[in-house]
């Protein structure tokens, strides 16, 4: 995971393409059918859409490609300096400044061929307008072509940078080709070797190594051989060393001298043991800034080791990591950085507040246990997990099998939640198997007294005759009733003769009454509502319905005598005879 | 050991189980994942076992929990107090509490022998609290939060305490638990320290989240794989320190 991420930038079409992308979009999502007999006013909407629609791609893509290359002021001073010696910032910033102009000049056609084409009078000259926008604008693109180009390299060879987060610890190993740092390690930045000759004559890739010099805070470790099997002399290394020296302020620096299966310093001419004297000398001055002086970190060690015997390649490495540390840490702690996380180095060791003792709660099977991990890995235990995989989607989790006090068959024994609307647990009784106990204590108690034992009747002979006797007539009596039912021809039911027929015996009256017993007021009932008691027809308080009735004429006749028709009563009658 | 876990994709394993030198409660979930890690690691010392509270598998936040005993809301059904009072061992007090802050794990932090509580929870709550998990009670808050319970993650060895909490603030709590106490974080920066982590006296469990800088940290002042709680500021002080700024 790297702050700078440079392989997400999206590729960057030639020129050719851009248009080819852009316009058939256009072709694609844009209505293609109108017609002259149209309104006017639909047939500019028509083309407005087009030219509009055009732009804002074309706006889009460009917008795109601008914001996704990374600005050389916001990145940090590592990057921009690299991109500077592999790109040229000059051609970088110009490049993408002139995109910017495309994309202004764009709209500003997209803009003017709108405005001109409210105007349009016709669907020939709309369209013409249409067609001269599109085009205008194809042509500001073909012209980006080059630049385009460039920036597509660009964006080729930022993907292909290695990630290097500025801010966490690096080591640098530099020196002269051969010296055998990439025999030392190939994790951190490896820089190719450097040659001693003026900056302006370094090549790209020295370059890059100068720039991760000047802006990473590293520790760098720089490599002499002294074997001078690299094909460098000592002197060279050295003055390399003083040369580029300046760009090792204030970063923790180590000298390595490399090769020493091959040569020890000790073994060197003369001349060339002084060189490395003159170095040591020079290095006990020390190149950090800010260090104590009286701390380890102020003087510049010159380490030993040989990477072919692997011979104190251990202490280099460490000892690079430590010097690193130690400087950043000190670094920090005179930023107001470390203000904010003082108290969490902090360990608040408790005051003794009572005599009385905390001890941990540690069961002895758990040192058992590290222990006997210590002697041999091994697990006895089925894991749940375990179970869970080797029996698939058939797996239940099964919540009481580890009920430890209840009995292994009683364990699933279902109980419910709610039964018949109570809750089951509310009507739990922790004591019920004492009283159980208690219970079958007691019946064991009358039973030992003798309380269910059947008293035995000493029966004389004339008691048992009887007996003997009652029990023949009642066998009997059953027989003859079973054939008696087997003779019968019918099968009805049958109604027995002295049972009556059911009366209904809800009424108003009762009502009243019981209602008026029992001390309700029952006075105003007059109109109220109560079903009436209707009496079936066999009721007895129904009055005979066909019985003639004497004061009444015959019935036969349906339809009364017309000179009747419409008159009152009896009395009516003889009077308006006589009003004839 | 300190072992790195997560419950479903989620890195708050503190809220979905809890841990106990008596007894570890972890949430029902989806697979078994989650539970075999502390099964592996537990389960043939102390009863490792599946619990829900009313229904939620945010047990770890529900309940307060010591080797004495166990607190539990309100929301509790009978069942499932049934189903906890079967799995514990039998010297573990199982009670259910009526309480106003029913997040009990959120507003309660206790080792064995000491517990913090949130300054305005229920009299009635605080003597349950001494008398069921038997402990000292202190009405506390770390670093400004009445949440005590979340940002505060204790043993009977040490304890970890929000991140901003002030070194006088720490050297008072450490004096009324009577453990060490450290400022500090899990889950990569997280600050409820007690949701991303869950502790006893000779294990840890964190999220997966969890650096190696805070694990070493949570070792040292848990005392955990022979950790020495001053080796914070003394051994480990510099990768602290350029870790942290």
């Amino acid at each position: 995971m790297s702050l700078y991420n440079f392989k997400k930038i999206a590729v960057v079409p030639t020129a050719k393409d851009f248009i080819d992308i852009i316009l058939s979009k256009t072709q694609r999502k844009t209505p293609t059918v109108v017609h002259k007999h149209y309104k006017i006013s639909r047939i500019r909407a028509f083309y407005i859409r087009k030219v509009k629609y055009t732009q804002q791609n074309f706006h889009d893509r460009l917008s795109r490609i601008i914001q996704e290359f990374p600005k050389l002021d916001d990145v940090h001073p590592f990057y921009a300096d690299l991109m500077n010696v592999l790109y040229d910032k000059d051609h970088y910033k110009l490049g993408l400044g002139q995109l910017n102009t495309a994309r202004h000049l764009i709209d500003n056609v997209a803009k003017d061929y709108v405005r001109l084409l409210k105007y349009g009078d016709s669907l020939y000259r709309c369209k013409q307008l249409k067609r001269a926008a599109l085009g205008r604008m194809a042509t500001i693109m073909k012209r980006q072509g080059a630049n385009l180009a460039y920036l597509e390299q660009v964006r080729q060879h930022l993907a292909r940078l290695p990630s290097i987060d500025p801010y966490t610890r690096t080591i640098i190993i530099c020196g002269f080709p051969n010296v055998g740092k990439s025999s030392f390690i190939n994790k951190v930045i490896d820089t190719p070797g450097i040659l001693d000759h003026p900056l302006e004559e370094r090549n790209v890739i020295e370059m890059q190594a100068v720039t991760a010099l000047a802006h990473l805070r590293a520790a760098i470790l720089y490599f002499i051989d002294p074997s001078e099997q690299c094909g460098h002399s000592i002197e060279e290394q050295i003055s390399l060393f003083e040369s580029i020296k300046p760009l090792f302020t204030n970063k923790p620096l180590i000298v390595v001298l490399n090769k020493i299966d091959v040569i020890q310093p000790e073994e060197l001419a003369e001349n060339k043991r002084r060189l490395l004297e003159e170095l040591q000398v020079n290095c006990a001055k020390g190149n950090l800034v800010n260090a104590d002086s009286n701390s380890d970190l102020s003087v510049v060690p010159i380490m030993r080791m040989s990477t072919v015997t692997e011979e104190g390649v251990q202490e280099v490495k460490i000892e690079a990591c430590e010097r690193l540390l130690g400087h950043r840490v000190t670094e920090k702690m005179r930023s107001k950085k470390v203000d904010g996380i003082l108290n969490r180095l902090h360990v608040a060791m408790p005051a003794p507040r009572d005599g009385k003792a905390r001890p941990p709660v540690i069961p002895p099977s758990v040192l058992a246990k590290k222990q006997q991990q210590a002697e041999k890995e091994n697990r006895k235990r089925k894991l749940e997990r375990e179970i869970e995989v080797e029996l698939g989607d058939d797996y239940v989790l099964d919540l009481q099998k580890n009920y430890a006090d209840i009995p292994e068959e009683e364990r699933h024994d279902p109980i419910p939640e709610f039964w018949e609307g109570h809750n089951i647990a509310d009507y739990i009784d922790p004591e019920i198997f004492d009283k159980l106990a208690d219970l079958e204590k007691e019946e064991e108690l009358k039973i030992a007294g003798g309380m269910y034992a059947v008293p035995k009747i000493e029966l004389d002979e004339t008691m048992k005759e009887i007996r003997d006797l009652a029990r023949q007539i009642r066998n009997k009596k059953a027989i003859l009733k079973d054939d008696s039912l087997l003779r019968k021809q019918s099968t009805k039911p049958v109604m027995p003769r002295n049972t009556r027929a059911k009366q209904r015996d809800r009424s108003t009256t009762r009502l009243r009454d019981e209602m008026e017993k029992l001390g309700v007021d029952m006075s105003d009932t007059k109109e109220a509502h109560f079903t009436r008691t209707r009496s079936r027809s066999r009721s007895l308080s129904a009055p005979a319905a066909k019985r003639m009735r004497p004061d009444s004429r015959a019935r036969s006749v349906s339809r009364p005598a017309r000179d009747e028709q419409g008159i009152q009563d009896g009395v009516c009658g003889p009077k308006m005879l006589l009003a004839h | 050991m300190a072992v790195r876990v997560q419950f479903e994709n989620n890195n708050e394993v503190g809220v979905f189980s809890k841990l106990t030198n008596a007894y570890c409660l972890v949430a029902i979930g989806g697979s078994e994942n989650f539970y075999s890690v502390f099964e592996a690691e537990l389960a043939e010392t102390i009863p490792v076992v599946h619990v829900s509270i009313g229904g939620c598998r945010i047990i770890g936040r529900m309940s307060v929990a010591n080797k004495n005993g166990l607190l539990v809301p309100s929301s509790t059904t009978d069942t499932e107090l049934q189903h906890i009072r079967n799995s514990l061992p039998d010297n573990v007090k199982v009670q259910r509490v009526e309480e106003r802050l029913s997040a009990l794990g959120n507003v309660i932090a206790c080792n064995d022998y000491v517990a913090l509580v949130h300054p305005d929870l229920d009299r009635d709550t605080e003597e349950i609290l001494a008398d069921t998990l038997n402990v000292e009670v202190f009405r506390q808050t770390v670093a400004g939060n009445v949440l005590v319970g979340s940002y505060a993650a204790l043993s009977n060895r040490g304890g970890l305490v929000h991140p901003k909490t002030t070194i006088q603030d720490q050297d008072e709590l450490s004096s009324l638990l009577q453990v060490p106490l450290v400022a500090g974080t899990v889950n990569r920066g997280s600050e409820v320290v007690a949701a991303g982590m869950v502790v006893n006296d000779w294990c840890a469990f964190c999220g997966l989240d969890t650096t190696s800088t805070e694990i070493s940290v949570i070792e040292s002042v848990f005392k955990i794989n022979d950790g020495k709680p001053t080796a914070i500021n003394s051994t480990m002080r510099a990768s602290l320190i350029d870790s942290m700024s």
